[in-house]
């Protein structure tokens, strides 16, 4: 943006000032030189179904693959897709190959970022456990002096109990929060579905809610022993996807715990019945007891072939009513932010047998997308959808990353611009992911995202 | 086609174009159409029963039998129908795991495609496998039974024993008990669908841990299915006019889903005693293969009512005309 002046008028939403309006922006350099909100007739035709002005995103959960994956991602198209997705701000998973769990791998991959220059913010958590084999601790210490921003064993749950609360106390006392990915592996072996109706007809093993719920139970518990000691332990805990996982968050919010949770866009707008070959968002499938009404079978809701392999994603598409329960939590922050998790796979990996398919959707690029739908249809007010991908993760990121979403004159822009009016239609070619694992391939997307400025820089600019 | 020679028997159905180039589950089956494969099934059957029981409907197209999973009965079944219509038969036994990764399932079927295969019968341990076979190949895919998901030639040929069984040949009101193991069973779940397209009074019995699942089924009625489940083998059995015992594997054992194969014999075993409970013409069945003594006593097995050979030479015609209902979609697609 050198030397250059601009102009953008819309519709900003700015969760950090509680304000969301027509308005119009400034940009000198780079830096967001004046927000001036607009009544009147200058607000003529500005809406919150046109030009959006939004904080940069962030996103609490994404996986780039390198090191040792580089055929799924590598951080410089991982990041490419985050711009494209309105992502300012990631934070990447250390499930890599070596795992981060020293901080020699934090270094490679801060190297990628610069060398990719790309000015979308990076952030690494380190793993919870040494080589993420759930024995003894990581680097904590280290890793946090190298700057990670969490730990977490993501993939899956941290087993042994025994070691979460002494990460947990560990943790804590580095100012760092420990994230979860709450399963019960015992319940889980061999799972390929949602336990319930679709599982049921199509011969899948189930996936029951119980693994969920009765994990994120357990955390609960060992967090509530370590508070008392180490006040600073914070538990977070990703991708909840259940009406009863995310009614054991609450719960443990409600006695004051430390304790947040994220949701995916695709548990928000996605179903199991999409296995069975319904394609319609959560919001339109029906819910509740009516048998005739949630069969897909019989409302003529089956428009493609079953067994989608890009269906397959751990924690597995819920029923309706548990996507519901999502949108609900967003709405009353005991789930306080969106998180993609984004997971990019190959075609070897991903185009095979339902079953034998590797876990994970391709989503950062269609997240804003996909929640924009929901607001759209009424699931979540734009302010609160907004917060959710913006002040939310930074809440549960800490003062330590420092990450302050917003839109602030005289500091360098940080912000996304989409038209929500628009729509686009999600192409192996219009993704900059090297992931083209998502079931939305084909469909047609609200969500023009037109401009991106990431610290100032931009990040991404349509054409 | 069969559709111009209709047997003279009731009411006559409105005559039924074969519109599915797959043939991957019975879900997707109405009425009609069970029914055209039961008449061309019939036809199957009255050449069977010639000196030598072979037709040309099939020559010149090539039948790629892909077994990723042993089995005997079906695949030797396939082959013979697939023979009796004078096909060109390749076998194939691939080895099936998920950890070897040779070769992926869409390279096989490219491969096989480009051998100059037109159809592929398929048995594979992954539920939804065919599905994807069918995505890639050119040809007809036939599903052999795919994980816990489908077995539609198995479901067919049940159908097309219990008709020529059954007094009038219908289902309609007719209760079948289907007893034992149905979580893990491709045959049940495919059954599910066949049987209660027919009209059939269906019950579902087993341990409730090897029910799971089809109680939710039951109860929201997936398509409109009507049927019943218990794990109370005796209502199950009560007045049955049909009682489908299905395999118990030692499996389950260990997973802890039963306490042992002696216990479930004792409680859930399909015995002489148990079987008083049913109608006296009451017709047995089992999709093989048996353990005796198990789930069925072995004097339940050979007894009168018992229909499970019957099955096994059922299997041949319904499999010949499914693979001749196929090959027509393939001729009008080309001819077209």
């Amino acid at each position: 943006m050198s030397g250059s002046e601009q102009t953008i008028r819309g519709w900003a939403v700015d969760p950090a000032a509680g304000r969301e309006g027509a308005a119009k922006i400034a940009l000198r350099d780079g830096v967001l030189e004046r927000l001036t909100w607009l009544s009147g007739a200058d607000a003529d035709g500005i809406s919150a179904s046109g030009t959006l002005i939004l904080p940069g995103l962030i996103d609490l959960h994404a996986h780039f693959r390198e090191p040792g994956n580089e055929d799924a991602e590598t951080i410089a198209t991982g990041l490419a897709a985050a711009a494209h997705g309105g992502f300012t701000t990631v934070a990447l998973m250390p499930n890599t190959t070596p795992p981060i769990d020293e901080p020699s791998v934090v270094a490679r991959i801060r190297a990628a970022a610069a060398a990719s220059g790309s000015p979308v913010r990076t952030l690494i958590y380190g793993t919870v456990s040494a080589g993420r084999k759930g024995e003894t601790l990581s680097a904590m210490g280290e890793l946090a002096d190298a700057g990670v921003v969490g730990f977490s064993d993501d993939g899956a749950s941290v087993r042994s109990g025994t070691l979460l609360r002494n990460a947990l106390m560990y943790a804590g006392s580095l100012g760092l929060p420990v994230i979860d990915h709450p399963e019960d592996h015992a319940l889980t072996e061999g799972a390929e579905a949602h336990e319930g109706l679709i599982a049921s007809v199509l011969g899948l093993k189930g996936w029951p809610s119980a693994a969920e719920a009765g994990s994120i139970a357990r955390s609960i518990a060992i967090l509530e022993d370590v508070v008392r000691d180490v006040p600073g332990a914070r538990l977070h805990l990703t991708h909840v996807s259940t009406t009863e996982g995310l009614h054991a968050v609450f719960t443990g919010q409600g006695k004051g715990l430390p304790v947040t949770a994220d949701v995916t866009p695709h548990h928000l707008s996605l179903t199991d019945e999409w296995i069975a070959g319904a394609r319609r968002w959560s919001w339109d499938a029906p819910r509740g007891e009516d048998a005739e009404l949630i069969d897909p079978w019989v409302s003529g809701a089956i428009v493609a072939p079953p067994f989608d392999p890009s269906l397959r994603v751990n924690p597995p598409l819920r029923t309706a009513d548990d996507a519901a329960a999502c949108w609900v939590h967003l709405g009353m922050e005991s789930a306080i932010a969106i998180a993609t998790d984004h997971a990019p796979h190959t075609e070897v990996d991903k185009h095979v047998e339902f079953g034998w398919a590797i876990n994970g959707i391709s989503g950062i690029e269609t997240a804003l997308s996909t929640v924009l739908a929901g607001v759209t249809a009424g699931q979540l007010p734009l302010m609160k959808a907004v917060a959710a991908l913006t002040t939310g993760p930074a809440s549960v990121l800490g003062d330590r990353a420092g990450i302050m979403p917003g839109l602030r004159e005289g500091e360098p822009a940080d912000l996304v611009v989409v038209d929500a009016g628009a729509t686009w239609t999600v192409t192996a070619a219009a993704l900059r992911s090297k992931g083209k694992n998502t079931p939305l391939l084909g469909r047609e997307l609200p969500g023009v995202v037109r401009l991106v400025l990431a610290g100032g820089r931009v990040a991404f600019a349509e054409g | 086609m069969s559709t111009g020679s209709d047997r003279p028997e009731g009411a006559t159905p409105a005559p039924v174009h074969w519109a599915h180039r797959h043939l991957l589950d019975v879900d997707a089956l109405t009425r009609p159409e069970i029914e055209l494969v039961m008449r061309t099934a019939d036809e199957m059957h009255d050449v069977l029963a010639r000196p030598i029981p072979k037709v040309p409907a099939l020559r010149g197209l090539g039948v790629t039998i892909l077994f990723y999973e042993a089995s005997t009965r079906t695949r030797v079944s396939f082959e013979v129908a697939a023979k009796n219509l004078s096909a060109d038969v390749v076998n194939i036994a691939a080895a099936s795991s998920s950890v070897s990764k040779g070769e992926s399932l869409v390279d096989t079927v490219r491969t096989i495609e480009a051998l100059g295969a037109d159809m592929i019968v398929m048995r594979h341990s992954v539920s939804g496998a065919p599905y994807l076979a069918a995505e890639i190949f050119g040809g007809s895919v036939l599903n052999g039974g795919d994980g816990w998901h489908a077995h539609p030639s198995q479901a067919l040929l049940d159908l097309y024993t219990l008709r020529s069984r059954l007094p009038g040949g219908s289902l309609e009101g007719r209760k079948v008990v289907i007893l034992g193991d149905v979580l893990h069973s491709r045959v049940a779940r495919s059954n599910v669908w066949s049987l209660t397209a027919m009209g059939a009074d269906l019950w579902i019995c087993g341990p409730t841990t090897l029910l799971r699942g089809y109680e939710a089924w039951a109860a929201k009625g997936a398509a409109g299915r009507r049927f019943t489940v218990t794990s109370d083998v005796d209502a199950a059995l009560k007045d049955a006019d049909v009682v489908m015992a299905l395999r118990i594997q030692k499996e389950r054992m260990a997973s802890g889903m039963l306490p042992s194969l002696r216990e479930y014999a004792a409680r859930y075993g399909l015995t002489q005693e148990r079987l008083r409970a049913a109608k006296p013409e009451a017709i047995v069945m089992h999709p093989g293969p048996m353990n005796e003594g198990v789930e069925i006593a072995a004097d339940v097995a050979v007894d009168p009512r018992s229909v499970i050979t019957e099955q096994v030479a059922n299997g041949v015609a319904v499999r010949m005309a499914l693979l001749y209902l196929l090959a027509g979609t393939r001729r009008t697609e080309a001819g077209a």
